[in-house]
């Protein structure tokens, strides 16, 4: 078991990558304390804490965190996605995605990094979006490239004590990505083409997330820091022009 | 005009995006060496622009040096020096042959060093005379990502960029600028070659059809022209970018700023 001993907090632990993260980091032997808005989801086992929480909201942040004695993993994967162009984005809709994707991070990590001892570990969620744009993502890529951007500052700034890296998912089997399959055309026909724009001919599952936050959270990963690693499937490798596609 | 005075030597200078340097050049006022395999180059008839020909094969180091003592005894200085010569092989690694691999190297990135090499000499007397010179590589956008079907030519590109940026460092102090161009999908006889060839992957379309696919990839809704090219190397090799050194200039239509196109 890699994380034993470890106290780890994961936001945004649900459902999809971020409940992906908290199944695997118990299984590694980790103290998981995950958090979200409402109330405790069905089916969390009973050894990891659950946090009503609004990252958003940085007096909840800081009263959580003032009721912990030490943090070593901080998972930063609450966030959220509205499907516009700019000139279609609403106030609400920059409040809604800013809010938690880039000011979410940053009230986890302000709240956090002075509780976190030598050797911790942050890993945020960011995405390929914020490398490459997603059409009609417009906020939600911009708050990606943050979430990088904020990364390599905490790296930079908080090492050697405190390591910080992101990790960019591809497409990942989650309620997200079935939903956005529903409003294709041709569902069926929808999924084969995204399917072989990947090399390994299979969207992501949480695991395959989980699995590189185990090993950044690890001391396997001790030299690791202020790099962001995409796990795409190797779709962002190749050209998103493939004339064998057409 | 932004490049009078200046002497430039185009390496297939008489192939599909070279002529239209070469033809941008001019109009910019440079002299200009117009440097291929034959007189034609990639395509079937030339008419006389006012370039002068040099036979330059760049694989061949003899050709290099020729080439050099051509431009050395007519100008006695060089200022801007386009290795756009390229081959692009359209196989996997395991179709390819040792050959082609080689081959592959051998123009893209040999012929690079070694047109670069024997320029230096006359680049730096260019420096001299008070402006910077100019060295400008063709990478590519498949430089940073894949197509299909690519390997060799993928692997050369990347290897001119970081050459590019190892030529930058070293010759920056003695006053020579190297950049590389890196084009996404340029009208030109190779990507004409590649819609009919394997990499086009077949699909039963015609080929208007899978130049307008193609087209509809691309944010700006088309790909580039050897024109829109020659822009930018212009540009480069004049003196508006005097502070420009050791960069990959992707040019491509917006195609490498977005991730894969899903049909949703």
């Amino acid at each position: 078991m890699r994380l034993t001993g470890k106290r780890a907090l994961v936001t945004g632990g649900r459902q999809g990558i971020g409940r992906g993260i908290v199944e695997a980091f118990c299984s590694e032997g980790a103290t998981v304390t995950t958090c979200g808005r409402g109330a405790r989801p069905d089916g969390l086992a009973d050894d990891i804490i659950w946090y009503p929480l609004d990252v958003t909201d940085p007096d909840a942040v800081k009263a959580l965190a003032a009721t912990t004695n030490g943090t070593d993993i901080l998972v930063n994967n609450a966030g959220v996605q509205v499907e516009k162009a700019v000139p279609d984005s609403s106030d609400a809709d920059w409040d809604a995605v800013i809010g938690t994707n880039c000011r979410g991070v940053f009230n986890m990590c302000r709240a956090y990094i002075p509780r976190m001892d030598e050797g911790a570990s942050i890993i945020n969620i960011g995405s390929i979006s914020g490398q490459f744009a997603d059409p009609s993502m417009a906020l939600y890529n911009a708050s990606k490239a943050f979430v990088h951007g904020l990364t390599r500052s905490i790296a930079v700034d908080h090492g050697p004590k405190i390591r910080c890296n992101a990790i960019c998912p591809g497409w990942i089997e989650t309620g997200m990505l079935d939903a956005a399959f529903e409003l294709a055309n041709d569902p069926d026909a929808a999924r084969r083409d995204a399917i072989a724009r990947h090399a390994t001919r299979r969207f992501g599952k949480p695991e395959d997330i989980a699995s590189i936050a185990v090993w950044l959270a690890s001391n396997e990963a001790s030299f690791a820091t202020g790099q962001l690693f995409t796990v795409d499937g190797g779709m962002t490798a190749a050209s998103p022009l493939n004339p064998g596609l057409f | 005009m932004m490049l009078e005075g200046k002497t430039a030597l185009v390496t297939g200078g008489r192939g599909g995006i070279g002529r239209a340097i070469v033809a941008r050049f001019l109009r910019e006022g440079a002299r200009v060496y117009a440097a291929d395999l034959t007189p034609e180059g990639s395509l079937t008839v030339h008419n006389d622009d006012g370039s002068i020909f040099v036979k330059l094969d760049v694989t061949q180091e003899a050709d290099a040096i020729a080439a050099m003592e051509q431009v050395g005894a007519e100008v006695g200085q060089l200022d801007i020096l386009v290795n756009a010569a390229g081959i692009e092989i359209e196989k996997t690694i395991e179709q390819t042959t040792l050959e082609e691999w080689n081959l592959s190297f051998a123009v893209n990135v040999t012929g690079t060093f070694l047109t670069s090499k024997h320029a230096l000499p006359l680049l730096r007397k260019g420096a001299a005379s008070g402006a910077s010179a100019s060295i400008i590589n063709f990478g590519s956008y498949d430089g940073f990502i894949a197509d299909p079907g690519l390997a060799a030519y993928c692997a050369t590109k990347g290897a001119v960029h970081a050459l590019t940026r190892a030529m930058a460092c070293d010759h920056g102090p003695e006053g020579i600028r190297v950049n590389a161009i890196c084009p996404g999908y340029v009208d030109t006889p190779m990507l004409q070659s590649f819609f009919t060839g394997d990499g086009s992957g077949g699909g039963g379309k015609t080929i208007d059809q899978l130049q307008q696919a193609v087209r509809d990839v691309h944010p700006m809704r088309t790909y580039g022209t050897p024109d829109d090219i020659a822009n930018l190397v212009n540009w480069l090799a004049s003196d508006e970018a005097r502070y420009a050194s050791g960069q990959l200039w992707v040019l491509d239509g917006g195609l490498s700023a977005q991730v894969q196109q899903m049909k949703l």
